[in-house]
């Protein structure tokens, strides 16, 4: 047995409820999704357990009813599994990684700017990566976001 | 003298691209620091998600300029992961033959702005003049200096003759020689080590901790590299060791990228050696099936990331790009607690960061506003050779004289 | 009467060290671009800029003291002409000369560096100003080895007059060898002063851009840069006078043709350092003044005691 799918067993026998949502999909990557609720515990167990030691990045998604994000988590001997987790747009708040990767504040300040979710516990800090004069409420990387006619452009400068 | 907050940047003569350092200062020394960044910000990755693949095989190249083969070869990777393409043997030796060349004229550019910083001028003139031999390597297999525009969805758009074999060896006899000179230079010179040494210090443990990737990772003792650790393209089948260096300073980020470039040389000869035979591309199809795909490159600055979501249309539903830079942005703060302000740019630099590729989504992406862009650009350039033509100065007859002596 | 303005203003006064302060840039530019392998610039490069600049309008901070901020390139520019009056150039004899000659050409020499401070100080910019106190941070640093290492030919001498030690020195050829030292510790005590590399940490322009010149433009700038040209002809000249004593009275032509030799032989040792160098922390160029430089001055001072022993009776 390989040591993605001995990760695929030990993730099952640990956490039930994940059944049906851990695949392997090649060599070395592993995507899984998780509910909300349990995301905190799954996560914590992934990097202390099956030591995913490295954060890649956090891709956020809008996917029409909930907005998600994707950790992407390494270990050294590269295999790679992206966990999902997902929130309803009425409400959504996440929950900051800061505490076992000081280096997610700048993936979270970026899903925070393109996406208007929020992440509790994210300390004050400079907005990444739109410009301060952004205008508030316009989040570009949501599917409905289509950009605002530009006013008063000058065609003859 | 009492502390002082200064702006470096977004303008400033140590930085070749717009972000912006506060830095606050007692003295010579530094009390505090803050990054802001996102002036480089393009909206690629909202353009993505509104692009054919094969459209965004050119968009992701043109993320930076430096590294464009690392990231047009990451998003390839990840469609051809999900679209289940068997890309050809000869086609992942050319992407990784690629690959190398560009990270040696990355390093070599690296240490010139290092010489620049350091206020080592002659270095800088001395690299970038021998970075010329691989790039008009470069140039003669794929076409153009950057963005190669060597990958396509399934393979590669060019192959390589014998003679381009024979002249890539040659050139990587020249620069052999020219680096094993800046080693040397670089372990004896004493004002340069004196400058380098000490400086910028990241321990092994605060490098792991804030996730440090590349030669900035590995000169403080992070034995990882993505070539090794997730094989992509041909580096599953070549010989090559992972450089790491224990001076988590400057200089050992200096000594661990030259001695990668002397890794790199070995790799390409390898490389041309056992190239073997066969097409150079499998036709893609137009539309991708649904699914999702991480594709990891190990860039000349680190990891490079690239995510890929399809829903079985033409166009990606999600990509998401994360730079090496944005990774080791974060080590910065740390780098320069309790440093000299005359260690900034240098310790800056160390990172080789790349704040184009690091800010790159969102913008406005529509037709509309791009052609504004040109019209503009055009407006502009018609009202400058106006204005100096009203000045007296007309370059039209020059223009035509040049012309006629050419034709 | 019309003599003296000649002199003070065209020949060898103002014009003559202008046109020699530009020519020796041009110089210097473009052996550190051959030795970079660059082409480097034509031969009028420097006076284009300096007319260039010239041209063009001066800009003063809003915030800036416009009358300490005008005032400083000029007085550059006068302390570094001036400088030149005391030192014998291609004769025995200075233009002017009284005894003690020697103490005040290195205080003049010194007011170019003071109005770098005053005039970054007084643009208020915080580039400026950090370039500023880096300037008088250095200054302290390199001052102190060259007094020393040219006060001590002048003990071996027996004379404070630049132009009675040329007469010293001239009459008793080979003297000059003993001074090789001073020599070297007065060449990287130029370095500083001429803010070159690796001593150029007052206007380190990947720190903090320009530095004390970062708000000069126009006239101003033209100004200080002619001022630093001509201070680097002068204090070559005062290193060949003081170290370099030799080739007197033999007509002027040709002793104008070894002057001019020898300034720019100094001219290349400053400009082969500045390419092989990279540039200093302020702290490490303190540093290194004080732990081996100014040890060097002493050493080259207590030589010349010994010698004046030895050998004058």
């Amino acid at each position: 047995m390989t040591s993605e799918e001995n990760i695929q067993e030990g993730l099952l026998k640990k956490f039930a409820f994940l059944d049906g949502n851990i695949k392997v999909q090649r060599a070395r990557r592993i995507f899984g999704i998780v509910d909300h609720g349990k995301f905190r515990e799954v996560f914590e167990s992934l990097i202390k357990d099956f030591g995913f030691t490295l954060l890649c990045t956090i891709t956020g998604f809008d996917e029409g009813e909930v907005f998600s994000l994707m950790y992407h988590m390494a270990r050294p001997d590269g295999i790679v599994l992206s966990i999902k987790t997902s929130a309803p747009k009425d409400k959504p708040i996440f929950k900051t990684v800061t505490a076992y990767f000081p280096d997610a504040e700048i993936y979270e300040r970026e899903v925070v700017g393109l996406f208007g979710v929020t992440v509790e516990g994210l300390g004050p800090g400079n907005s990444y990566p739109l410009p301060d004069d952004w205008p508030k409420g316009q989040y570009p990387l949501r599917k409905d976001w289509k950009p605002a006619p530009k006013k008063g452009e000058v065609k003859d400068a | 003298m009492h502390k002082v907050i200064i702006p470096i940047g977004p303008q400033h003569p140590a930085l070749k691209e717009p972000e912006s350092f506060r830095i606050q200062l007692s003295g010579e020394r530094i009390t505090g620091f803050s990054v802001k960044l996102g002036y480089n910000h393009r909206g690629i990755e909202k353009a993505c998600e509104e692009r054919t693949y094969l459209q965004d095989v050119y968009l992701t190249e043109r993320i930076c300029g430096i590294c464009s083969h690392a990231h047009s070869t990451a998003f390839t990777q990840a469609v051809e992961e999900i679209a289940a393409l068997a890309v050809p043997k000869r086609a992942l030796y050319i992407r990784t033959l690629i690959g190398e060349l560009e990270r040696i004229h990355s390093h070599l550019l690296w240490l010139g702005v290092a010489g620049h910083e350091i206020g080592f001028d002659t270095l800088l003139m001395y690299t970038w003049r021998d970075r010329e031999v691989v790039m008009d390597i470069l140039a003669t297999t794929t076409g153009n200096r950057v963005n190669y525009g060597i990958n396509t969805i399934g393979g590669v758009r060019r192959d390589i003759s014998l003679a381009q074999v024979k002249d890539i060896l040659k050139a990587v006899d020249i620069l052999e020689e020219r680096t094993k000179y800046y080693i040397d230079i670089s372990t004896k010179e004493t004002t340069m080590i004196k400058r380098l040494s000490g400086v910028g210090v990241l321990s092994h443990k605060d490098a792991v901790r804030l996730g440090a990737v590349g030669p900035t990772g590995r000169a403080s003792g992070v034995d990882r590299d993505v070539r090794r650790d997730d094989p992509y393209a041909a580096y599953g089948e070549l010989d090559f060791n992972v450089i790491t260096d224990d001076h988590c300073d400057v200089y050992g980020r200096a000594v661990v990228r030259l001695k990668e470039l002397m890794e790199s040389y070995r790799l390409i000869r390898q490389i041309l050696k056992n190239m073997p035979e066969g097409p150079i591309a499998v036709k893609a199809p137009r539309k991708i099936p649904a699914g999702e795909a991480v594709s990891r490159y190990e860039a000349p600055r680190g990891e490079d990331v690239h995510y890929v979501k399809s829903n079985g249309t033409d166009k990606p539903e999600r990509v998401k790009v994360r730079a090496p830079t944005l990774a080791n942005v974060q080590t910065v703060a740390k780098m320069l607690e309790d440093g000299q302000l005359a260690d900034l740019p240098i310790v800056i630099a160390a990172i080789d960061p790349c704040f184009s590729c690091t800010d790159r989504l969102i913008s406005i992406k529509d037709t509309k506003s791009k052609k504004t862009n040109i019209l503009m650009w055009d407006d502009l350039h018609s009202y400058s050779v106006k204005w100096y033509r009203d000045k007296g100065i007309d370059f039209t007859k020059l223009n035509r004289k040049l012309q006629g002596k050419m034709s | 009467m019309i003599a003296a303005f000649f002199n003070l203003l065209i020949f060898p006064g103002f014009l003559f060290l202008a046109i020699f302060g530009l020519a020796a840039e041009y110089i210097d530019r473009i052996i550190y671009a051959r030795l970079q392998n660059r082409m480097g610039p034509p031969w009028f490069q420097p006076l284009a800029d300096l007319i260039k600049l010239i041209a063009k309008e001066d800009v003063i901070p809003c915030e800036a003291n416009p009358r300490m901020f005008k005032m400083m390139p000029i007085l550059a520019l006068t302390a570094a002409v001036t400088a030149s009056f005391y030192i014998p150039l291609w004769g025995e004899r200075a233009l002017f000369s009284f005894n003690g000659d020697l103490v005040v050409v290195l205080y003049l020499l010194t007011i170019p560096t003071l109005t770098f401070f005053l005039g970054g100080w007084y643009s208020t910019s915080l580039f400026s100003k950090i370039g500023a106190m880096r300037a008088i941070t250095q200054l302290f640093a390199y001052e102190v080895p060259l007094f020393i290492c040219i006060l001590a030919p002048a003990l071996l001498a027996n004379t404070w007059s630049l132009s009675e030690m040329a007469a010293f020195y001239a009459a008793h050829p080979f003297y000059w060898t003993f001074n090789l030292i001073g020599f070297g510790v007065a060449l990287i005590a130029m370095l500083g002063k001429l803010e070159k590399v690796p001593f150029d940490i007052p206007e380190a322009e990947t720190e903090i851009v320009a530095g004390t010149f970062t708000e000069y433009s126009g006239k101003l700038l033209g100004f200080f840069k002619l001022a630093i040209d001509v201070e680097a002809v002068v204090g070559a000249s005062l290193l060949a006078a003081v170290f370099l004593p030799f080739g007197y009275g033999i007509g002027s032509y040709l002793g104008f043709v070894i002057y001019v030799a020898k300034v720019l032989f100094i001219i290349c040792l400053l400009a082969l350092s500045r390419t092989i160098f990279a540039r200093l922390r302020i702290d490490q160029m303190m540093e290194f003044c004080w732990k081996y430089v100014a040890p060097l001055a002493f050493v080259q001072l207590v030589i010349d005691l010994a010698l004046k022993g030895v050998l004058i009776r």
